[in-house]
């Protein structure tokens, strides 16, 4: 890379620590520390809300998955403005009126400590592994990219990111993000416009689209009902509502960024921003995905777009059946080139016939990419035992440092460690939270002052960050676990929101029907998954409505006098 | 609730509609 582009990256590095550690002073008691004294504007955490839930993962992974499988992914995101919807009436008021620090507080307050104590020890589990994952992620695609070793790349998104999470808080961590959102943005914008740019004139951005929809590309709609399928519009409209009613309405790490709003009104259209913006977003990094499959049709692209397992391969003893595919690979892309020029040319004259004629060839073509692609990933995953290697999630950075110009490089790049950071910081200013709020001060010492918990915070913030940077490190060792504990995570998501449906939606619900409804809920999604080809969206789904009805059943035999939240 | 915020429910789902709307024509045209 560069050195223009290397002092982008590290200008941008240490500009944001510097800036984030500039907001100390704003948080000097309990409130201003995680709450901001809740005094931000709307707009700052509507764009703080998103650039939490967006994570590098979004830049490396969807576009990767844009470039492998077109458009699909966008239904997953359909319920998104409706989740916002239904939160801004029921949820959002609930917990500003309460005046509470983290979500799980208002269950005790609602219902009893056992309950609130196990759904924010559930959260802590998650969350920290999950924030180990979104390190790891970036850092092993950029370790690549970089020419760096993962460790060091772990510790370039972890350390800076705790740092100014430690000492700025959630100040700190707003208004970076709202920062770190903008050049995000930008990035996207970016890369998208040096796409549209890049594709060839005798193509043009109509006659690209074509190739791509030839191949099933922009389909955004499949109403084929299916349940294990993962992609489909009833699993985007059903069962990820309730996977964005969980996510946005009881993970702390979302419920904290409206908690920062000045008053309720503001806390709604902060989450409205994400209701207007996000499909968009999301239909931007899907298409840029698509226009570098485009791409890479008529530029050769590299049989394996990780360099170093390509690298690896060519030294080992297998280096003779890489390079026999190798040649198969330039004489399918090249064939691939052709038809693809032959089939815009053929939409472009409007000939049906030629364009079928074409289009056979074109996929043909394709699959053979395709084949020799997987046999070339095959043999990476037997040289380098990287069971868990994608190779789809270096398509986006290796595109962008060996096709954009300098300078806009390091813009991107810094673009991605953004992602990374924004999601981070609010993942720890969480944890923290969680940690002091719902057990420190719960448990251990309710009588502490401002000054004591200021200091307990800090340390749970450094040493989630610690703990987080460790399992990070130790993921690619740890790979196929971290993908357990993650899909163990939505064990936890619907059946949480169960809880809540019950807190909100149940007059009579007690907190022994919230608990053991909880238990049950979990069970259920357990046997689900274990037992059926279900795909893990549904999962929310059968753990919301589980815990709702078992805990009114609970609640109605062995009724209790309805605690009133303050 | 004030006035505002209300009109905001209305937009959001217009804007959803109109969103799917355009992603559906974007299919059917590129298909």
């Amino acid at each position: 890379m560069h050195w223009i582009d290397w002092t982008i990256l590290i200008a941008y590095l240490v500009w944001i620590v510097v800036d984030g550690i500039r907001l100390t002073k704003k948080s000097k008691e309990l409130e201003g520390y995680f709450l901001a004294s809740r005094s931000i504007p709307w707009w700052a955490v509507g764009l703080s809300v998103m650039a939490t839930q967006l994570s590098a993962i979004t830049m490396i992974g969807t576009t990767g998955q844009g470039y492998a499988e077109g458009m699909r992914f966008i239904q997953y995101y359909y319920a998104l403005p409706l989740a916002m919807l239904i939160l801004s009436v029921t949820f959002v008021p609930f917990f500003h009126n309460a005046r509470v620090f983290t979500a799980y507080e208002y269950l005790e307050r609602r219902f009893d400590a056992k309950t609130r104590s196990l759904t924010a020890f559930l959260f802590l589990i998650s969350r920290a592994m999950a924030c180990g994952a979104v390190i790891s992620a970036p850092a092993v695609v950029l370790s690549v990219i970089l020419g760096l070793n993962v460790t060091a790349t772990c510790l370039f998104i972890g350390l800076p990111t705790a740092l100014y999470t430690i000492f700025g808080g959630v100040q700190a961590v707003t208004w970076t993000d709202v920062k770190q959102m903008g050049l995000i943005v930008f990035g996207l914008l970016a890369a998208f416009a040096a796409l549209i740019i890049g594709i060839p004139r005798e193509v043009g951005v109509t006659g690209a689209l074509d190739i791509a929809g030839s191949l099933g590309y922009m389909q955004t709609f499949d109403f084929e009902f299916d349940l294990s399928n993962r992609y489909t519009f009833w699993s985007g409209t059903i069962a990820a509502l309730f996977l964005f009613l969980s996510y946005f309405g009881t993970d702390q790490s979302q419920v904290q960024r409206y908690l920062t709003a000045r008053s309720v009104d503001d806390a709604r259209v902060s989450l409205f921003m994400s209701g207007y913006w996000k499909i968009p977003l999301q239909v931007l990094v899907l298409l840029i995905g698509v226009l570098i499959f485009v791409f890479y049709i008529f530029t050769p692209p590299p049989m394996l777009f990780n360099a170093a397992h390509e690298q690896r391969v060519r030294e080992s003893a297998r280096a003779a059946e890489y390079a026999t595919l190798e040649q198969q690979f330039d004489r399918a892309i090249a064939g691939r080139r052709d038809a693809a020029a032959q089939l815009a040319a053929a939409e472009r004259n409007g000939d049906g016939a030629a364009t079928a004629f074409a289009n056979a060839g074109f996929k043909s073509w394709n699959d053979e990419v395709i084949r020799i692609r997987q046999s070339a990933v095959a043999l990476v995953k037997d040289v380098s035992g990287d069971q868990s290697y994608n190779d789809v999630n270096f398509v986006f950075p290796t595109w962008v440092t060996t096709h954009l110009p300098v300078g806009i490089v390091g813009l991107i790049l810094a673009a991605i460690f953004a992602a990374a950071m924004s999601t981070i910081a609010a993942e720890l200013a969480s944890l923290s939270t969680a940690t002091v709020i719902d057990f420190y001060r719960r448990w251990i010492r309710s009588e502490a002052d401002d000054h004591h918990l200021l200091n307990v915070s800090r340390a749970a913030t450094a040493f989630w960050g610690l703990f987080a940077s460790v399992v990070a490190i130790y993921a690619v060792e740890l790979g196929s676990l971290i993908e357990v504990v993650n899909r163990f995570g939505s064990f936890f998501y619907g059946s949480i929101l169960g809880v809540f449906f019950l807190a909100i939606g149940w007059r009579r619900a007690n907190g022994n029907g919230a608990f053991i409804g909880l238990i049950a809920g979990m069970a259920a999604v357990a046997y689900v998954n274990f037992s059926t080809s279900v795909e893990f969206l549904w999962l929310n789904v059968v753990g919301a409505v589980t815990v709702f009805v078992v805990g009114i059943i609970i609640s109605e035999l062995a009724p209790s006098a309805p605690k009133v939240p303050r | 609730m004030n006035a505002q915020v209300r009109k905001h429910y209305v937009r959001i789902v217009v804007v959803w509609l109109l969103t799917l709307a355009s992603l559906y024509a974007l299919q059917q045209y590129f298909s």
